[in-house]
């Protein structure tokens, strides 16, 4: 169990850098024009960090949840909806739980 | 991307009329909020968090992919450092939106311009920049648009965590891996083509062969930047950027 102080002051940083990226980029345009290089480089940054996130969840986890996953990208090339892939890999993986494991 | 021509003739205004448009234009899409909210507090509580810290920090946050993150590395001790910076890794496209939009709000006094951007998303950018686009100049319909997400967040939220809280064990309903399939679909709208999913591929690359050497969340760090460098090497994807 994460004791409570710290969990509060990790919520506030968290919070801290979201609003410092909410109001980051206006306030750079006020002094320089963001570059083509750094928009494409913001851009692959966001894609990639979160590719990354789904690939260490993979490698730290199992048959099931590589399962879910591999569902919810079908899912998405099919429907196009984030909403019904998430909603296909839960059911996936409860499935699993019940009748596998 | 933001017209340099046009930022001389914008002047923005501020008013609450402003705000209840943007807040109506967004009521039905907001409903779309509700199913990952709902997931957002189920997983917070698989995860370890108290109803409390993850009502709070839907609150103060209110930043989605961001929060699903930080769960991952929600463990003791908290790795401070690591959760700062994977939360500024995924939350950096806001960056790009906030320059976009720049020339609709800079002109405005500093606690107009940081009421338009504090709750910025990608929900409200996509509405109210195509508003803006079309004449819109009271920069309040974008925190009246990300008001009526934050409200509808916040509700969902709620129903998530106590939902997790009475029902306990949520990874036999699958709630733990809603996120990696959230992620996966979200990574997959941003790959428009296989030139554009280079640079991801790298980075889960990356995140692979860093994840047994690194400390909890730096494989995910790494990874992102490696993506980012080598998005850059893309010509192609420059020039249309710019």
């Amino acid at each position: 169990m994460v004791d409570a102080p710290t969990a509060y002051l990790a919520i506030f940083l968290m919070a801290l850098v979201t609003l410092g990226t909410r109001v980051g980029g206006a306030a750079i345009m006020r002094f320089v024009t963001l570059s083509p290089r750094v928009t494409v480089f913001l851009e692959a940054m966001s894609a990639s960090v979160l590719a990354a996130i789904v690939v260490t969840f993979l490698m730290n986890n199992g048959t099931r949840e590589a399962a879910a996953v591999g569902v919810a990208i079908l899912v998405m090339l099919a429907t196009r909806s984030a909403v019904w892939s998430m909603v296909a890999a839960l059911l996936l993986a409860a499935g699993w739980t019940v009748l596998i494991s | 991307m933001a017209d340099a021509s046009v930022t001389s003739t914008i002047r923005p205004i501020f008013t609450f009329r402003g705000l209840t448009r943007g807040a109506q234009r967004l009521l039905p899409v907001s409903v779309f909020v509700l199913p990952f909210g709902i997931a957002y507090g189920a997983a917070a509580i698989d995860a370890g968090m108290t109803i409390d810290q993850a009502m709070v920090a839907s609150l103060v946050m209110f930043a989605g992919a961001s929060q699903f993150a930080a769960l991952d590395l929600w463990q003791t001790p908290l790795p401070l450092l690591s959760l700062m910076l994977v939360v500024l890794a995924v939350n950096a496209r806001h960056l790009i939106l906030g320059a976009a939009i720049s020339p609709y709000v800079n002109p405005l006094p500093a606690h107009h311009w940081l009421g338009a951007l504090m709750l910025l998303s990608d929900v409200n950018f996509a509405d109210s920049y195509k508003a803006m686009k079309d004449g819109e100049r009271d920069a309040a319909h974008i925190l009246g648009g990300g008001l009526m997400l934050w409200c509808v967040w916040a509700i969902a939220t709620a129903i998530g965590v106590f939902a997790g809280s009475a029902l306990g064990n949520l990874e036999r309903f699958g709630v733990d891996v809603v996120m990696a399939a959230f992620f996966g679909a979200l990574t997959l709208g941003m790959v428009p083509n296989l030139r554009r999913a280079i640079p991801v591929a790298v980075a889960c690359a990356v995140a692979v062969v860093t994840l047994p050497i690194l400390p909890a969340g730096w494989n995910i760090i790494t990874a992102a930047l490696a993506g980012g460098f080598v998005g850059m090497l893309d010509p192609k994807a420059v020039r249309e950027a710019g």
